[in-house]
């Protein structure tokens, strides 16, 4: 068939239409010759022909694209048809964009977290080293020396290896006041080797960033450029300090590029090496093979896979681990894809868990949409069944009816789907501004891309086949003599037990939305609740650090030890301290390795990794934390003296149980010349994490730890609302040091709403209530609409029952039994799903997975609400007037 | 009516000379003796398909009875095709004609 047929095929069939009539003419005249009255010569000639139109039709074909022309038909058809029963079309357009629109706000997050793109070349290619010591967890850090190694080491597998160690630090322009900025210290080949072209200036060289302080050059990101910089085209070439270190800005970074750890976000990029003399460090303490925290990524070789670069480490590790044996005994290394490590941790099983989870239930509430409007649509397909009978005997084929009636509903859910995305970009940009109680530049964008459009079109497409397909089928299969004799009392809405089936579905799965908001819920408010091991009210938290503004280790002491004589004074503050570590807090939180004198490990293990906090001597009595036995540190714990520790009850129970700790000796893997002596055991405080055992802990003194630990934050604790101590407080910093950023100002309340702590729980509470609301609402929908369907069907029935005597009550009780039943059975299935969902919650739950109390009072309530839904149709029923609806039959 | 025969009948019509889709239906009744009844609808969609393929050629010209009426022609290429479905179409009779002879002759010698 040629294009050119195609174009011409009108005037083509016209004339098909000539040359037939011309048959038939022929054929009549000879039929008149044989001596037939004219009727019966035509009747013949028709007989003997067969369906003109027929044969028009078959040719038209052979010239079309039948399969698009068809489509293009029974769209326009099919929009004509939703736009006639308007009313219709609105009702299932919204429900399935309430559906999609959650299924696609969920995605874009999953999508904003994972998979969205990173902007640089070829993004499959890159992958993550992991470091893993037996007995711990697989590691995104990796050291300066590690770092040689594995990029000296393995050029048949990487083309490329890249660095980066992320820092807090405070920027200052021409003497303004310095801003604290999120820096990445990286190896001089990381913008070339991810392929990021600069948006002005240039990039470092390969050369920058191996020596300490010989590269003071710095690359500014796209967002800080234009934030703190007011996107100044002049700005190449622009001194500014860096804790006081001078560099010169000689690039900014692409809009889209935010580097490969995207939460928090980097604001500032400077040369590896540059860490020495910005941050302080010594060079030492960066060569040390044991001193982890860099991020290194690779890009494999051309044909090479990630198991090859697997091998390839794990050689290097085997290697390291002879020449190391202090520092890499059991080693081990792997690659991980980009994604894993992109909120900057390797094991974000808990983060992909959740999201799966969620996109689990806003799959429930897309399912609670679709089962509505396919009840919708056969209802309306038993209205339709006449017109669709008609169209088959007239010689439509059944494929074709099918065909059409599945154009409607996917076009249906199309135009859902077009709504939904609306309403999902909403919801996303929603759930991007969710206040993440942080100053830090965490910046999550869950912004539309190709992958959530895609994501939603596939939807849509689905929820248009199934909620189209049943109602098709059954029409395919519905018998045309029975249904054209019955008068319109179809076939299709006729067995009532799929809709129910669908409606019991519906309940079932509101309620296990319901449950599980209730979950969330219920741990949220545990949560909010739970004795944490101190006291949060009334304690105002400020963090800062003085080498931001320059100030060198002994500096920053006394200016702490100065700002907490000065602060203790302040009328109305009863405690103060400083503290590297809050609880639930983003920064700080120290780990260090551990070995106990007289504690034998367990064979094959390495020493544990435990949590500590470096505090200052009232830091119990801010916080109201119990001392349990010994005493708590003094002014007389400093450096010239024994150095000494403070251990929680569980490290107690764990290390001496049954004895005194009290005296006995433990050192730190960053710190093996000094043994810490223990003066005194404290109460288990929660400082990650609200369920579960609680984890060995420690505390050091600030003063003999000031080294390298000048971030810290101020906490006070205050006689009336802590809120208003802020200007004061901030005015002793200030007479202080007048340059120093302050920041995180808020409550220890406030804190605990990290994304680390209560914010988590109330992100997944607020979520899972929406979308247990819809499914409420869904569910309430679907069972008022089964109900008033089957009175609408039984008026005549019921009519005559009433003539016969029935009373109203008995009316109502025949309703009632059938929604009760559907009702019932739904709960059941939905506690059942329910019970078997939950356990999968795991520790974003901390109340029990099948606590009774949320499974019966949730049942209740859904029960009592279905039951409402199930009196207006109900009551309908009774006050049927029998005569009119014996009449209307 | 065998599946594909039509062409090749309408072909082997169309050898005579032009002849209308009237002509061409009443010539196949009528030589095999009223035994191919074939519903004359189903004529012109194969006549546009042999045309489709280059087989036959149509005009318009005037019918016997001075009515217009569209004409086919057979070109040379439907000559050669009708060769090549003569040809096929012989062998297949040939060959059902001795499969039929044997069952033949075994049902006489029973």
């Amino acid at each position: 068939m040629s294009l050119r047929r195609f174009l011409h095929r009108r005037r083509w069939d016209e004339e098909r239409v000539r040359e037939v009539e011309a048959h038939l003419a022929e054929e009549i005249e000879a039929n008149r010759a044989r001596g037939l009255t004219p009727q019966e010569a035509r009747r013949q000639a028709y007989i003997k022909f067969g369906n003109p139109t027929v044969v028009r039709e078959e040719i038209w074909q052979m010239n079309s694209f039948v399969l698009i022309e068809n489509l293009g038909r029974d769209l326009r058809y099919a929009a004509r048809q939703l736009f006639r029963s308007r009313g219709f079309a609105t009702i299932a357009i919204l429900t399935l964009a309430l559906g999609i629109g959650v299924n696609t706000a969920i995605f874009s997050i999953t999508n904003g977290l994972f998979f969205s793109s990173l902007h640089i070349r070829d993004e499959g290619r890159v992958v993550e080293m992991g470091f893993e010591q037996k007995g711990n967890s697989w590691q995104p850090s990796l050291s300066m020396p590690e770092y040689r190694e594995l990029r000296d080491g393995t050029s048949k597998v990487f083309s490329e290896v890249i660095g980066e160690r992320i820092s807090l630090d405070g920027l200052s322009a021409q003497g303004s006041k310095p801003d604290r900025i999120l820096t990445s210290y990286v190896t001089g080949n990381y913008f070339q080797a991810l392929g990021v072209e600069p948006l002005l200036g240039r990039f470092f060289r390969h050369s920058e960033g191996v020596t300490p302080g010989s590269d003071p050059v710095m690359v500014l990101s796209y967002q800080y450029w234009k934030e703190h910089f007011a996107g100044d085209p002049n700005i190449i070439g622009r001194q500014v300090a860096v804790n006081s270190y001078p560099v010169t800005v000689i690039g900014v970074a692409p809009r889209n590029f935010r580097g490969l750890v995207t939460a928090p976000q980097t604001q500032v990029y400077l040369p590896a090496a540059m860490i020495v003399p910005v941050d302080n460090q010594p060079l030492a303490n960066i060569n040390k093979e044991d001193n982890r925290n860099m991020h290194l990524w690779g890009r494999l070789q051309p044909g090479v896979s990630r198991q090859q670069a697997d091998a390839s480490l794990a050689v290097i590790a085997r290697r390291l681990a002879v020449e190391h044996p202090d520092s890499e005994k059991d080693a081990a290394l792997r690659t991980f894809p980009l994604y894993a490590g992109r909120l900057g941790d390797l094991d974000s099983r808990g983060v992909d868990m959740a999201s799966a989870f969620f996109l689990g239930l806003a799959g429930l509430v897309l399912l609670l949409a679709c089962v509505n409007v396919a009840n919708l649509l056969l209802v309306r397909a038993s209205v339709r069944e006449r017109e669709m009978v008609i169209r088959s005997a007239l010689g439509a084929q059944r494929s074709r009816l099918i065909r059409q009636m599945m154009t409607e509903s996917i076009l249906l859910a199309l135009l859902g789907g077009i709504a939904g995305i609306g309403l999902g970009a909403w919801g996303s940009s929603m759930l991007s501004s969710v206040n993440l109680n942080t100053d830090l530049p965490v910046h999550f964008d869950f912004g539309f891309d190709s992958h959530v459009l895609v994501f939603s079109v596939t939807l849509a497409l689905l929820a248009g086949i199934v909620v189209g397909i049943v109602p098709a089928i059954r029409l395919a299969r519905a018998n045309l003599n029975l249904i054209l004799r019955e008068g319109g009392r179809g076939v299709t809405g006729g067995s009532s037990r799929f809709r129910d089936a669908l409606v019991i579905l519906q309940v079932g799965s509101a309620l296990m939305l319901l449950i599980i908001a209730a979950l969330f819920t219920r741990s949220l408010e545990k949560s909010a609740h739970a004795n944490l091991g101190f006291n949060s009210e009334n304690v105002l938290l400020l963090t800062m650090d003085p080498s931001e503004i320059g100030y060198k280790d002994a500096q920053t002491r006394d200016f702490y030890q100065e700002l907490l004589e000065r602060i203790r004074t302040l009328p109305g503050v009863e405690a103060t301290t400083i503290a590297g570590s809050t609880p639930m807090g983003l920064i700080g939180n120290g780990f260090d390795t551990v070995s106990v004198s007289g504690y034998q490990l367990p064979a094959g293990q390495a020493a544990p990794s435990m949590g500590y906090n470096v505090i200052g001597k009232d830091y119990f009595r801010t916080l109201q934390i119990s001392l349990v036995e010994g005493r708590v540190f003094t002014d007389a714990d400093k450096e010239s003296s024994l150095y000494v520790g403070i251990v929680s009850e569980a490290m107690a129970k764990k290390y001496w149980p049954n004895q005194d700790p009290i005296g006995r000796q433990f050192s730190t893997g960053s710190d093996l010349t000094h043994p810490i002596e223990v003066i005194g055991v404290v109460h288990d405080v929660r400082y990650q994490g609200f369920s579960g055992p609680i984890d060995p802990y420690f505390y050091v003194p600030f003063r003999q730890h000031y080294i390298g630990n000048s971030l810290n934050t101020l906490e006070i604790r205050t006689a009336g609302d802590p809120l208003e101590f802020i200007s004061e407080v901030e005015r002793s910093i200030h007479n202080m040091a007048p340059a120093l950023p302050v920041f995180e100002v808020k409550t220890l309340h406030e804190a605990l709403y990290s994304p680390n702590g209560l914010l988590i729980f109330q992100v997944a509470a607020g979520l899972a209530g929406i979308m247990g609301t819809l499914g409420l609402i869904l569910a309430i929908v679907g069972v008022y609409g089964v109900l008033s369907y089957v009175v609408s069907r039984r008026t005549a029935e019921i009519g005559i029952r009433m003539a016969l005597g029935a009373r109203r009550g008995d009316i109502l009780r025949i309703v009632y039994r059938q929604g009760l039943w559907i009702v019932g059975i739904g709960l059941a299935l939905g506690l059942a799903g329910a019970f078997a969902i939950a356990h999968l919650l795991g520790s974003m739950i901390v109340v029990s997975a099948t606590d009774p109390a949320t499974y019966l009072s949730v049942s209740v309530l859904l029960a009592a609400i279905a039951m409402l839904a199930c009196y207006i149709p109900a009551r309908r029923a009774m006050y049927v007037d029998p005569m009119k609806a014996l009449r209307t039959e | 009516m065998l599946l594909g025969t039509l062409d090749m009948l309408v072909l082997q019509t169309l050898v005579l000379g032009p002849a209308h889709g009237h002509t061409i239906a009443h010539v196949i009744e009528q030589r095999s003796d009223e035994v191919l009844q074939i519903e004359q609808g189903s004529l012109y969609p194969a006549l546009h398909r042999l045309e489709d393929r280059g087989w036959v050629s149509s005009y318009w010209g005037v019918s016997e009875n001075n009515r217009k009426a569209r004409f086919y022609r057979l070109t040379a290429a439907g000559r050669k095709q009708l060769t090549v479905e003569a040809n096929r179409w012989q062998s297949m009779v040939k060959a059902i004609g001795s499969v039929m002879q044997n069952v033949t002759r075994t049902a006489v010698q029973k």
